[in-house]
């Protein structure tokens, strides 16, 4: 049995947010709903400032508070360790959102993709509107619709339940990469096997001192951060008083 | 009791179900909340009337159970109250989780247990009591006051509620990635709270009745006066809790207080500090004003509103500083207003409740004791 990990290289990562829109697409999310984020920063103070980007995702955690606190086991543990979630099991009470210290799970609060079902043309007489636009396309629920999550998941979660990252279990099952480490134009996230000694998580995490959101937690993550972009040069010195 | 009366509670429950339809059908996108503030007013709604319903239960216990004898005369009263808060108050958390789909979902708790989570233990516990409170009533009502079922009922009952009331502490105690909710300092923090909301409501209940009913055995009478400084005790206890939760609050290091500090400053803490604690605490310690019937009812009341903020100040202080990749986007500290939703499920929560209670002081003689 694998337990799979990822590894997100910061120095790699350009901060492009392809991760972010890739998930949206292959997952059907819904507006304001990511699974795949990112946390940004400015460092420092005027005029010595930073930009710092972290992407952000379900850390598919060991000893994850999101299954532990479920009532139903909505949520649970599947092959590789991944962090799943049943929508016919959720009973919507949000326990998760307050166990999960990494912000990463949202709840549906409206109907999906509803916008799609709006008569008003963004240029009246002009453009379709949304609902021609669909119907047109003759696509049963949105224009961008992917069936593939319908494999082992909800293609689009009901209304009312949580939702989050799984890792892209339809894919990880059938032998691809999560979604978002293909659509990374700069290999910025690289999957794998903690188990298999010779995968390229296990190299890196061998070369890098790996960063691990929280840890004080002890929720054991299985995302981890190595390195960071910095370009940044300065004169060697001691400093004054 | 009035038509008028009758009325009012039935347009509360008009709007409460216009409310209730309208979350079963849409989903909870009527509320102001979200993935920030997504537990605020109708779990407000659900912990309130819980906590209140749990000192109830231990005062309709007092007789029965602790041999309390004095106490007969609020026993049947607090069972009927206790057995209504409670049912609106899993009411409100219904509410609280989805459209239909989601509800039916529930079955779940029943057919995919996971006994290491807080929320299934009080799922099932709150069931539970319920269930026995509304059995402990049952007896009562049929004047079995020292039957071995009765007594078993009742000792059920408030096992039952002792349990449930630990669980939904160890909901808000272990979620460590929220220190706001105070770990498990809350299970004080409740357990006092509960107990002084519970003799709010029954000081405020006994009044209601007596004004109907006209006035008061001797009995009822002493056994009030010893109810309204109990009541007094708890507000001065309750106070000192609020006051060692407030500096925790304010002296602890762990950044995720800042809501905390930030709820400290707005006019809901005023609230439950003022409304909810110092002036029903200086209207019941003042011997001349603890004796009239406008001073326990004023007290009471403020009591009441100022808890029920005090369960939204909680709630709030636990989630206004988003955390994780929520921050993104959002201001550090995010602000919270109750939709029209919201504020109609407490209406329906409160109308119901006592429209129970009414039909309880019309039809059931609530002041009966063993001794009649």
């Amino acid at each position: 049995m694998p337990r799979y990990a990822m590894v997100i290289d910061l120095q790699r990562c350009g901060g492009c947010g392809a991760c972010i829109t890739g998930c949206k697409n292959e997952n059907n999310l819904p507006e304001g709903v990511r699974w795949s984020n990112k946390m940004t920063e400015t460092l420092g103070t005027f005029p010595n400032v930073r930009y710092y980007y972290r992407p952000t995702l379900c850390n598919h955690c060991e000893n994850a508070p999101c299954v532990r606190g479920c009532p139903t086991r909505a949520l649970h543990k599947v092959e590789g360790g991944i962090t799943a979630h049943d929508p016919n099991k959720c009973i919507g009470c949000r326990y998760c959102l307050v166990n999960c210290p990494y912000g990463v799970i949202n709840y549906t609060w409206n109907k999906p993709h509803r916008e799609w079902e709006n008569d008003d043309a963004v240029i009246p007489d002009c453009t379709m509107s949304p609902r021609e636009q669909a119907r047109a396309l003759d696509v049963p629920n949105w224009p961008l619709y992917n069936p593939d999550p319908d494999y082992n998941y909800q293609a689009i979660r009901p209304t009312g339940v949580v939702e989050k990252c799984h890792f892209c279990r339809h894919r990880v099952v059938n032998g691809e990469l999560p979604w978002c480490v293909e659509v990374c134009p700069c290999d910025a996230r690289i999957f794998g096997d903690l188990d298999d000694p010779d995968s390229l998580v296990n190299r890196l995490l061998g070369l890098f001192r790996a960063e691990k959101l929280r840890p004080e937690l002890g929720t054991e993550p299985r995302v981890f951060y190595v390195r960071e972009f910095c370009p940044c040069v300065y004169e060697a010195g001691k400093g004054m008083i | 009791m009035s038509k008028a009366w009758f009325g009012l509670l039935g347009i509360g429950l008009l709007i409460g179900l216009f409310t209730a339809l309208t979350v079963v059908v849409r989903g909870l996108g009527v509320y102001n909340l979200n993935d920030v503030t997504f537990w605020a007013m109708p779990m407000a709604g659900y912990l309130f009337f819980a906590l209140t319903a749990a000192g109830l239960t231990l005062l309709s216990s007092l007789p029965s159970i602790f041999g309390l004898k004095e106490y007969y005369p609020f026993a049947k009263r607090a069972a009927l109250l206790a057995f209504a808060a409670l049912l609106v108050g899993i009411m409100c958390k219904g509410l609280d989780l989805g459209p239909m789909s989601t509800l039916l979902n529930t079955v779940w708790i029943g057919l995919s247990p996971n006994p290491a989570s807080p929320i299934w233990w009080m799922a099932v516990l709150y069931g539970f009591y319920l269930t026995f409170v509304l059995i402990k009533f049952y007896f009562i009502n049929k004047g079995e006051w020292h039957t071995t079922r009765s007594w078993t009922g009742g000792l059920l009952a408030l096992g039952l509620m002792i349990m449930a009331y630990t669980a939904l502490s160890v909901v808000f105690g272990t979620a460590d990635a929220r220190p706001a909710f105070f770990g498990h300092f809350t299970a004080l923090y409740f357990a006092v709270t509960a107990l002084t909301s519970g003799m709010a409501a029954i000081v405020l209940a006994s009044f209601v009745q007596t004004a109907i009913r006209g006035g008061m055995s001797h009995q009822e009478e002493h056994a009030f006066d010893k109810v309204a400084k109990i009541f007094a005790v708890m507000l001065a206890i309750a106070l000192f809790v609020f006051i060692l939760r407030a500096i925790i609050g304010y002296t602890s290091l762990q950044v995720e207080f800042q809501g905390f500090r930030y709820i400290a400053g707005t006019g809901i803490y005023q609230m439950e500090l003022w409304l909810g604690l110092i002036i029903p605490l200086i209207l019941m310690v003042v011997p001349a004003i603890r004796k009239t019937a406008a001073g326990k009812v004023v007290a009471s009341v403020l009591a009441l509103v100022g808890m029920f903020a005090g369960r939204l100040v909680m709630l709030l202080s636990a989630q206004v500083m988003p955390i994780g990749a929520m921050a993104e986007t959002r201001p550090e500290i995010v602000t919270y207003t109750p939709s029209f939703f919201e504020w109609g499920t407490i209406i329906l929560a409160l109308s119901l409740c006592l429209m129970i209670y009414s039909l309880g002081v019309k039809y059931l003689n609530l002041e009966a004791t063993p001794e009649h």
